[in-house]
């Protein structure tokens, strides 16, 4: 009998040693809890996938509009576009996203999304009006307009647990190139969209980049 | 300069034409191809063409310009990369930045693109492959391998810079086709079910998470379980399973089997098999009793079925009727004319639940609940319930069923005084009072009458009928309790002494309390209209459910009192969909020795009723 309990508590013992690595990783958030906290890890987790998310479907969306209705009206030629997010001085390149402060970057990738907020919403109603638009990306331009909220707010979760000081909330860049969308003439209102759906797939693989280059600093130490 | 020129594009031309048509097709300078391997630095990649030792060595540029500048500048490094190529390295990479590259040489550009990093991106190989052994079938023909490797040393994996996916690939050593797995981002994968008698090669190749363009396979690795002393080199060739073999034998033993059920005489097994299917059937109609039934249960029958509104008032009133019970318990065990009838007759065993013959219709029909019913729709009247006069009525009342002659009570002389014009197979003389004509029955005392027969509608236990007495300008439909009740109940309960099998409910009054419209004022001679047992059954259903058209002006809430009330009405004209306008109208009187069973009327005696 003791040799029993000998042998349980030698057992508990050890699982706790061996899996003392995993204390840090809290259990995840049942249904309904009031008073849970989701750890960092697991909202990072949450916001790098919804990131990469939003970015998959930019990309698609993109493809299937160049397909569509960017062949043969020499769009590609004029893409080189400016962004209205190009004001936000954002890191280029991987030095300077390993230079950049957590907490300037985690206020970019804020500003980022907020900017995007309007465009998506106009994007959203504005994409119904092309003639014979083709399903997927009435869908998907709605499900990128919804998933942008949820990034949003999951992003102001973090900022708001990883911040120690006061959280700058300016960075913000309006867009104006609603009357673009809704150009009488088909071709320009098409090389609009082509824009705006280029610039979406640029900014979103900005941020889901960034985010990825957060998580594995802050969570996993530069080892990920 | 300018001859030179003109010399070149001549010769161009003609050797363009000289040589159009032969294999060597004149090339221009393009370029092929721009790939950033880890998003960091990337090259452009150029064919210089055909041209390019003709006439004059041309020295090919490639200028590049960043989206937010003006000049073309030229490339830093042209060697790095290889022959024709140029090399950005991380300090002339920005990865977001729009980027236009162009061919030129001198004053001429033959090619140009324009891209941003982050698309061009093309990871290098995965490194380091290798394979162990996971384990091994039974027999030690198949094996279970899990191949390692690690990512290209060029992608920054572990800061997160780039997030790459795999696709292995692999195949035996002679087949020609690769096998192709999932892209995975872990750098492990099993391998199932590999033959250890066969050699394997295994390739793998990356790609960015998000792009669709994988980069290079990586160098081939080769799987042969004989190096680690697996190898069955003894082990016969696995047999294929005989697919066809089994599929064939298979639909052969199954068709024997199908064919011998069917045609074999065990019933049972044949039913268990094939269940029969079953045939149409209408609820509460026995084919057979149709086929040799009697008269009466066979007009039972059809008069349950065809008055399939008087079940969907069934079906309504079943809620109120609830409701009613819950209510008024106390009442209910009141004595009630009803209640008597009821219990003394038993009637749940003369109702549609009780019958013997369980194939009746009346099964289908909330028989026993049918009087009470007929109180819920007496809620609906205008009546002011009383409990306590209502008590005093309904006893009184009692005292006037058939089982006690009691003319004498003057609540309900009309009762007492009225001749009989249906009778019932009982031959009790009381019961030729029942239906005796309202008008004969409406005086003064009708108000009070009223009022009592409305106390007890709306105490829900004993009223059969209940009249339209009025129609509100919104179409609601005002009932009354309607004098009817009384011969009802007293028809009812002379019935009931009949040992008759089917549900008297039906016949006497098809449950609905109906007032009676008095839509037509113009006939002051209600005469029981023989028909009207069953065309009451229909009747009241309807009238309950259709607006009846009021001809002349609505009438108070005692209509009795001014006007002789119709025991029954006829059609007058329907007014489709929702309008039937009754018509009191005077049939003509049946025979004397008409005898209407305590129920339905025979076709014969309908056909002598009707004009």
């Amino acid at each position: 009998h003791s040799l029993k309990s000998l042998l349980l508590v030698a057992l508990l013992v050890s699982h706790m040693l061996l899996t003392k690595e995993g204390v840090t990783s809290l259990p995840i958030c049942p249904n309904g809890s009031v008073n849970c906290q989701l750890s960092l890890e697991e909202l990072f987790d949450r916001a790098v996938k919804l990131s990469h998310y939003i970015h998959f479907l930019s990309s698609e969306m993109f493809n299937e509009f160049d397909e569509r209705y960017a062949q043969g009206r020499g769009f590609i030629a004029k893409a080189v576009n400016s962004c209205h997010t190009a004001s936000l001085t954002t890191p280029e390149d991987k030095e300077q996203a390993q230079q950049i402060h957590h907490e300037d970057l985690l206020n970019l990738i804020l500003g980022v999304l907020r900017s995007w907020n309007d465009p998506l919403i106009h994007l959203a109603s504005e994409v119904q009006r092309i003639k014979e638009a083709p399903e997927t990306i009435l869908w998907k331009a709605v499900e990128i307009e919804e998933q942008n909220k949820r990034l949003l707010e999951g992003m102001e979760k973090i900022v708001g647990r990883v911040h120690s000081g006061e959280v700058e909330n300016d960075i913000y860049t309006p867009w104006d190139g609603l009357p673009s969308l809704q150009l009488a003439d088909e071709d320009s209102r098409l090389f609009a969209f082509y824009n705006l759906l280029h610039c979406l797939r640029r900014d979103s693989h900005k941020i889901d980049n960034y985010l990825k280059v957060l998580k594995c600093r802050l969570i996993h130490d530069n080892n990920c | 300069m300018d001859l030179r020129h003109v010399l070149f594009t001549l010769a161009l031309i003609c050797a363009n034409d000289s040589l159009s048509a032969s294999d060597d097709i004149l090339q221009w300078p393009q370029i092929s191809k721009c790939r950033s391997p880890e998003m960091e630095t990337f090259s452009c990649f150029w064919t210089a063409g055909n041209f390019y030792n003709l006439t004059v060595p041309r020295i090919l540029q490639l200028l590049y310009k960043k989206s937010n500048e003006e000049d073309w500048k030229e490339c830093p490094d042209y060697i790095t990369s290889g022959q024709n190529s140029c090399y950005f390295n991380a300090s002339y990479t920005s990865v977001w930045t729009p980027y236009c590259v162009q061919l030129a040489s001198k004053n001429e550009v033959y090619d140009k693109k324009c891209f941003s990093v982050d698309e061009i991106v093309l990871p290098d190989p995965p490194v380091h492959l290798n394979w162990t052994l996971l384990n091994t079938s039974q027999t030690g023909i198949h094996g279970d391998i899990q191949v390692r490797w690690d990512p290209p040393p060029t992608a920054d994996v572990r800061k997160g810079w780039i997030t790459l996916e795999y696709e292995l690939q692999y195949k035996e050593v002679n087949e020609t086709k690769w096998k192709e797995l999932k892209p995975r981002l872990s750098t492990m994968v099993p391998l199932y079910s590999l033959k250890t008698a066969r050699d394997y090669e295994i390739r793998i190749r990356s790609r960015q998470r998000t792009s669709e363009k994988f980069g290079e396979f990586s160098e081939i690795l080769y799987v042969s379980f004989s190096q680690i002393g697996i190898g069955c080199d003894h082990c016969m060739e696995e047999v294929e399973f005989p697919w066809f073999l089994v599929v064939v034998f298979g639909v052969c033993g199954l068709a024997v089997t199908v064919i011998s059920i069917m045609l074999s005489k065990q019933p049972r097994l044949k039913m268990l098999i094939f269940p029969p299917v079953p045939v149409p059937k209408i609820k509460g109609i026995d084919p057979d009793l149709l086929k040799k039934g009697k008269l009466d249960e066979v007009n039972s029958i059809l008069a349950c079925h065809d008055s399939y509104k008087a079940q969907l008032y069934c079906d309504d009133l079943w809620v109120e009727f609830i409701e009613l019970d819950i209510e008024d318990p106390e009442e209910k065990n009141r004595a009630s004319d009803t209640d008597r009838l009821l219990s003394e007759d038993d009637l749940k065993s003369h109702s549609c639940l009780g019958t013997k013959d369980d194939d009746s219709g009346r099964a289908s029909c909330c028989e026993p609940d049918i009087p009470e019913t007929d109180f819920s729709a007496s809620d609906t009247c205008d009546a002011t319930s009383d409990s306590d006069q209502f008590k005093k009525a309904t006893e009184k009342e009692e005292d006037l069923l058939c089982l006690e002659r009691q003319d004498n009570d003057e609540s309900l002389p009309n009762l007492a005084n009225t001749d009989p014009q249906h009778q019932c197979r009982n031959t009790q003389s009381e019961n030729n009072n029942v239906w005796a004509p309202f008008e004969d029955s409406i005086e003064s005392p009708h108000l009070s009458v009223h009022t009592q027969i409305s106390n007890q509608n709306s105490l829900t236990s004993t009223d059969f009928y209940a009249q339209v007495s009025d129609i509100t300008p919104a179409g609601r439909v005002v009932l009354s309790p309607g004098q009817k009740s009384k011969l009802g109940r007293a028809q009812r309960e002379g019935c009931t002494e009949q040992n008759f099998t089917m549900d008297n409910t039906y016949f006497c009054e098809a449950d609905v309390k109906k007032c009676i419209a008095v839509t037509t004022h113009e006939e002051n001679e209600p005469h029981v209209q023989e028909q009207g047992y069953n065309e009451d059954g229909y009747f009241t259903a309807e009238s309950l459910t259709t607006t009846v058209a009021n001809l002349g002006a609505p009438t108070a809430a005692v209509p009795s009192s001014e006007m002789p009330v119709a025991d029954y009405t006829s059609i007058h004209i329907v007014q489709s969909p929702q309008g039937l306008v009754l018509n009191a109208t005077a049939l003509p009187v049946p025979d004397k020795e008409f005898n209407v069973s305590c129920g339905y009327v025979s076709t014969d005696q309908l056909n002598k009723i009707m004009p």
